[in-house]
């Protein structure tokens, strides 16, 4: 019943804070991921929060499709207002961002915090936790904080930089984890004992049915290597040439969730070191290209200093035709 | 048989041909007056024809050699490149002009420069007449440039498809039929 909304800008820490506190209070940590889940479970899907931008929604105004698009986020906002809810009334919880400090904000045992550190340090801890550099760091963070401000502007009409929302402002550019966890734990008990809200009166707060435990966190399986004929003909034709390569050596995450779970990931399928290339060889057909396509532009935007040739079906084609594997 | 599976469609006119070598030629003349010891080395086979017209727009002196290495075969999948005819003249301190008819994936050129660096040359340049830079693989740094070409498969000049269509003087684009 014990509830603890954690906000935080991208880098800040504030993630591995909330798990040390769960961790310690025996809280269960609810993070996007499950979110997610669950609500996949009543049938809503996480919102497209194009959809609530307010250029898109003057458009469908225009089109008398508004009441369609606020109906939309009704229904989130209701799913996401039960899920939490149900999931308190029976747990203990450390809710990781989704708008948890405006859902709960009513709720008198809630302890809400915003764990905030200098952009240095942020970019800092993001090159390093993520082995980029200084600028795809700085690029990643400003697209994580956009995209965190738009979730509570399009969705809840908050916004993100309200104070008024929180107990408590973390600041992890001056105090270290552990500390910045203990001090979480110990305002918890602080609230518990001002508190003279009972058992009782909580419940009437909180909504119906229990919840069911997480999911188990998925991994990408290790590639094989030569997932694919046409890397092997590529291999040899590479070996033939006395080009020293290797395979797929590097995996680079390209997106992660707000909890700093790489959540898509590109693995070029060779590397080059003399060359300091990546290259890729693209088999499907055109139609498919596009997603790859786009892997490759993000993989650009985020490691500006990687080198990478992608290779087409086409061209693939021309290469083994000239080298007479195929014909 | 073959002949009736393509056809041929001009890309590059004689005419285009000849006054770019004349202009290459002069401005390799230009790059190397009063230097000593060129050695211009054309990769067999394909790049005997543009090699020889290059050479006849030279005003400087010059030795002519060839190397010649072995091309990929599926069918020698542990097969690694060699030289099928190396060079006849020792070109340590020499200034080296490789003269290669067309660059696409760059292996080939990539695998000739590294071993033409490993003799000492002064210098070590490349000239190429036609340029496919879609399917490059490795860049190769390329000093003179005749045409760069589309992705497309070319004949003609000294290049050919299984040895005919060399002796044409206008770079052709070799197409399927229907």
């Amino acid at each position: 019943m014990g509830v603890i909304t954690v906000s935080r800008q991208f880098g800040s820490g504030g993630e591995i804070i909330a798990r040390m506190v769960a961790d310690r209070l025996g809280y269960l940590l609810v993070n996007r991921e499950m979110i997610e889940k669950k609500l996949q479970q009543y049938g809503i899907p996480e919102p497209d929060l194009a959809l609530f931008d307010e250029r898109n929604l003057a458009a469908a105004e225009q089109e008398g499709e508004v009441e369609g698009v606020n109906e939309k986020r009704r229904r989130y906002l209701e799913a996401l207002h039960d899920l939490f809810y149900s999931m308190a009334i029976s747990k203990n919880l450390v809710i990781l961002g989704r708008g948890g400090q405006v859902l709960f904000k009513d709720f008198p045992p809630a302890l809400h915090v915003k764990v905030i550190a200098p952009y240095e340090s942020r970019v800092e801890r993001v090159c390093k936790t993520y082995n980029l550099d200084e600028a795809a760091a700085a690029f990643l963070i400003a697209e994580q904080d956009r995209d965190r401000q738009e979730y509570l502007r399009h969705v809840f009409g908050a916004d993100w930089f309200d104070l008024s929302f929180y107990d408590l402002v973390v600041n992890t550019g001056l105090l270290g984890m552990e500390e910045a966890a203990c001090l979480i734990g110990k305002a918890t008990r602080l609230k518990e004992s001002m508190d003279g809200v009972t058992v009782r009166e909580l419940d009437e707060w909180l909504l119906d049915s229990a919840e069911q435990p997480p999911a188990a966190h998925e991994k990408d399986a290790a590639p094989s290597p030569f997932a694919h004929s046409s890397e092997e003909d590529f291999a040899r034709v590479l070996d033939f040439y006395r080009i020293k390569w290797l395979y797929e050596p590097r995996t680079f995450p390209l997106q992660w969730d707000s909890e700093g779970n790489v959540t898509e990931a590109f693995s070029p399928d060779f590397y080059l070191p003399e060359q300091d290339l990546y290259v890729e060889l693209t088999t499907q057909r055109q139609k498919l290209v596009w997603k790859k396509n786009k892997k490759v532009r993000r993989l650009k935007e985020l490691y500006p200093d990687v080198n990478i040739k992608v290779i087409y079906e086409r061209d693939y084609r021309g290469l083994l035709q000239k080298y007479g594997i195929e014909k | 048989m073959e002949k009736e599976e393509h056809f041929l469609e001009v890309l590059i006119t004689e005419e285009e041909i000849q006054k770019k070598v004349a202009s290459l030629g002069e401005q390799v003349s230009r790059d190397y007056a009063g230097s000593e010891h060129l050695v211009l080395i054309a990769v067999l086979r394909g790049s005997v024809y543009f090699a020889v017209d290059l050479s006849r727009h030279l005003t400087i002196p010059y030795v002519l050699d060839f190397i010649g290495i072995s091309s990929y075969s599926g069918g020698d999948p542990l097969g690694i490149v060699r030289i099928t005819k190396d060079l006849d003249v020792n070109i340590a301190r020499k200034n080296v002009l490789l003269v290669e008819d067309i660059v696409d994936t760059g292996l080939t050129l990539n695998y000739l420069l590294n071993n033409l660096r490993t003799r000492n040359p002064l210098s070590l340049r490349v000239c190429i007449f036609l340029d496919r830079p879609a399917r490059r693989i490795v860049d190769i740094p390329v000093d003179y440039r005749g045409f760069e070409i589309p992705d497309v498969f070319v004949v003609g000049y000294g290049l050919d498809y299984n040895e005919k269509y060399r002796n044409l003087k206008s770079i052709h684009v070799l197409k399927d039929k229907k």
